[in-house]
């Protein structure tokens, strides 16, 4: 402390005697004071050591009260996820089973005719139809080994089917194939890679164009186009079923079925109920139950959160206490440990954001077999909604702690 | 008196004033009609046993408090009648508190546990703030927690934090309470500068020798003043 400093701030001693200087900046002490933006700056950088101290230095309170955030947070994200993802899973699952009409052979018969579709299509109506997707089943050796092949409209399919997995490229021409990833892996097959097929006394050479992933049954199949298929088998013109996508739903699909086998001979058609008709209900009672859970998940959190506050703060009473002796207002007090809150929110809304997510992506891929989608706002929101939570949980018990009566620091002995 | 007072049309006043003050809780009188006077730049001593109102006058003295009834003016300001925020200002401004118990905040190291008060005060100022405690003799224990310092340590500290804004007034509630003759020593002989220098102190203490060390003594009994001693230095 230099002599020139103690005489330009000295309020009670500058000098040793009662001179006329110390007494004029004690009754003044409003001269002292910097220029306010500096002390703003200064004071800020103060305010934000103290807040870092309090957080890196105080850990395993830091940690309850993060913990308290972090829950809440991590359970509200993870529902949430899901929440969003459902309907985008169902969604593909019902892409899948799009086909809501379906075209068998007659009882007695082996196979639906080719020459049928014409028929068919005719009753449906140019209009209503949305796809068609005729298959043909061959057992074919790899290597000597069996694998079920299917033949297909692959343009069709690809429509009808826009969740197939494709590593490599889809057959773009005769001679190409798409292989099922078990049966690529099993044999030891990339994509480019020839193969060939034996199918009694014929073999032929493909190339495996790409390796189909579907996480379901098409992951054991081979798919190639139906003249392919044909070739191979020496036949043509014979299906084992057709997928009719048409755009009827509910009974009118029924009706549709029974003129199809009215009008036609050698099939059988039946209905198929679309996902969507049947588990639309059971989405929606889901959704509901879903926000019934984060609704309760939230009000636990408020109240865990501002228990912790509360218990953070009567824990700091005596720290609390001090701070006004020394001249803090109480909105200083306030802002302070709501500050504390806004970080300990922040910090625990991004924990929980990740943990969330790990949770959302374990039950999808238990339940869904596939992962969970990525939705970008939904950390930035969980952050956000962690930290208002915090701030509103503690808006109470910061409030009354500032109440502190400061002459307890002398009195507590 | 310096002539300059008079020009300056502000006589040269006492630094403090208590006029008949009572504190009451309940029917207990912690206070009962106490006046007293100090001029500024006095050591003033105070003693008594348990009880006895010593802590109730700092609370009141230090603007933590208010009291019942009488007549408190510090620094040529009336207390009596200001809003909590008002006295929040003169305390921050005016006075510098010691305590028996110390009060640092445990996750604050030294250097920071006194730029608080800073803080609260006016501008914050590292440099003068390990100053501060270069004066107490800890500039090599700034960047400790309250939690690695001895307890003359954190008394220092305390004192450091306590004189950091240059306040007029010095109250210290038994600040040798709970510190070895060593450091009770070196609290003194600080104590001794900051006099020297011209600050008010009024020291709270049980130990004679420690009282005795200022220039004026007064003993309180159920909140009454019941001796003064004149030390003569
Ligand atoms: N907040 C309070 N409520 C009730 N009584 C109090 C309170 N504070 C102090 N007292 C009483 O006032 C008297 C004086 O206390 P105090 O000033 O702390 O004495 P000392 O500091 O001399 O030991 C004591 O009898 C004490 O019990
Ligand atoms: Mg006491």
């Amino acid at each position: 402390m230099g002599a020139d400093k103690v005489d330009g701030k000295a309020s009670g001693r500058a000098g040793g005697s009662f001179n006329n200087k110390s007494i004029e900046t004690a009754a003044t002490g409003a001269q002292r004071r910097p220029r306010p933006a500096a002390r703003t700056l200064k004071s800020q950088a103060m305010a934000w050591r103290m807040l870092r101290a309090s957080l890196t230095r105080r850990r395993a309170r830091v940690v309850i009260a993060l913990l308290a955030v972090a829950i809440g947070a991590t359970a509200l994200s993870a529902l949430a996820a899901i929440a969003i993802d459902i309907p985008r899973q169902m969604a593909r699952e019902m892409r899948a089973y799009g086909a809501n009409l379906l075209i068998l052979p007659e009882p007695g018969r082996q196979t639906v005719p080719a020459s049928t579709t014409a028929q068919i299509d005719g009753l449906v109506g140019d209009g209503d139809l949305l796809g068609r997707a005729p298959y043909r089943y061959q057992t074919v050796r790899i290597n000597s080994q069996p694998y079920l092949a299917a033949g297909t409209d692959l343009a069709a399919v690809r429509q009808v089917s826009p969740y197939w997995q494709v590593e490599g490229e889809w057959p773009s021409r005769d001679g190409q194939l798409l292989v099922g990833a078990d049966i690529a892996a099993w044999i030891g097959l990339a994509p480019g890679d020839g193969v060939e097929l034996e199918m009694g006394d014929s073999k032929q050479r493909f190339t495996a164009s790409g390796v189909l992933s579907t996480g379901g049954g098409e992951d054991s199949l081979i798919v190639m186009g139906l003249e392919d298929l044909g070739q191979l088998a020496g036949e043509s013109g014979q299906y084992d079923l057709i997928e009719y996508s048409v755009a009827v739903s509910g009974g009118d699909v029924e009706a549709l079925a029974d003129r199809v086998n009215a009008t036609v001979s050698g099939v059988s058609a039946a209905g198929v109920k679309r996902l969507t008709e049947s588990d639309a209900y059971v989405l929606g009672l889901l959704k509901s139950l879903l926000g019934l859970i984060a609704v309760i998940v939230l009000a636990l959190t408020m109240i865990g959160v501002s228990t912790t506050m509360m218990a953070v703060v009567a824990e700091r009473r005596a720290e609390i206490a001090l701070r006004k002796a020394l001249g803090a207002s109480n909105r200083s007090v306030e802002r302070e440990f709501l500050g504390e809150a806004l970080a300990l929110g922040a910090l625990g809304g991004a924990l929980g954001a990740a943990l969330g997510h790990l949770c959302a992506e374990l039950i999808s891929r238990n339940v869904f077999h596939r992962h969970i989608g990525v939705t970008w706002w939904l950390p930035l929101v969980a952050v956000v909604a962690s930290t208002a939570v915090a701030w509103a949980a503690s808006l109470i018990p910061v409030r009354r702690a500032a109440e502190v009566d400061p002459a307890i620091v002398l009195r507590e002995e | 008196m310096p002539a300059e007072d008079e020009e300056k049309g502000e006589p040269m006043t006492d630094l403090l004033e208590l006029q008949n003050v009572s504190k009451t809780y309940g029917g207990l009188h912690a206070l009962a009609s106490l006046s007293l006077t100090v001029p500024r730049g006095q050591w003033l001593s105070v003693v008594g046993p348990s009880g006895s109102g010593k802590t109730t006058l700092m609370n009141i003295v230090g603007c933590l408090d208010r009291a019942s009834s009488g007549r408190v003016v510090l620094d040529g300001v009336e207390l009596g009648g200001l809003r909590s925020r008002d006295l929040t200002e003169i305390r921050r401004n005016t006075v510098g508190l010691i305590f028996q118990k110390f009060h640092l905040i445990p996750h604050l190291t030294a250097v920071e546990n006194v730029m608080t008060a800073q803080y609260y005060h006016s501008m914050v100022d590292e440099a003068e703030a390990l100053a501060a405690l270069e004066r107490v003799g800890l500039r090599q224990r700034a960047a400790h927690l309250p939690s690695q310092l001895s307890g003359g340590e954190q008394q220092r500290v305390c004192i450091a934090r306590a004189l950091i804004n240059y306040p007029a007034l010095i109250l210290a509630d038994e600040p040798t309470g709970n510190l070895d003759a060593d450091n009770e020593e070196i609290v003194l002989e600080i104590f001794r500068g900051l006099h020297a220098e011209g600050t008010t102190l009024i020291v709270v203490t049980h130990d004679p020798t420690v009282a005795a060390q200022g220039q004026r003594e007064i003993a309180l009994d159920h909140g009454r003043l019941v001796k003064e001693v004149f030390h003569g230095r």
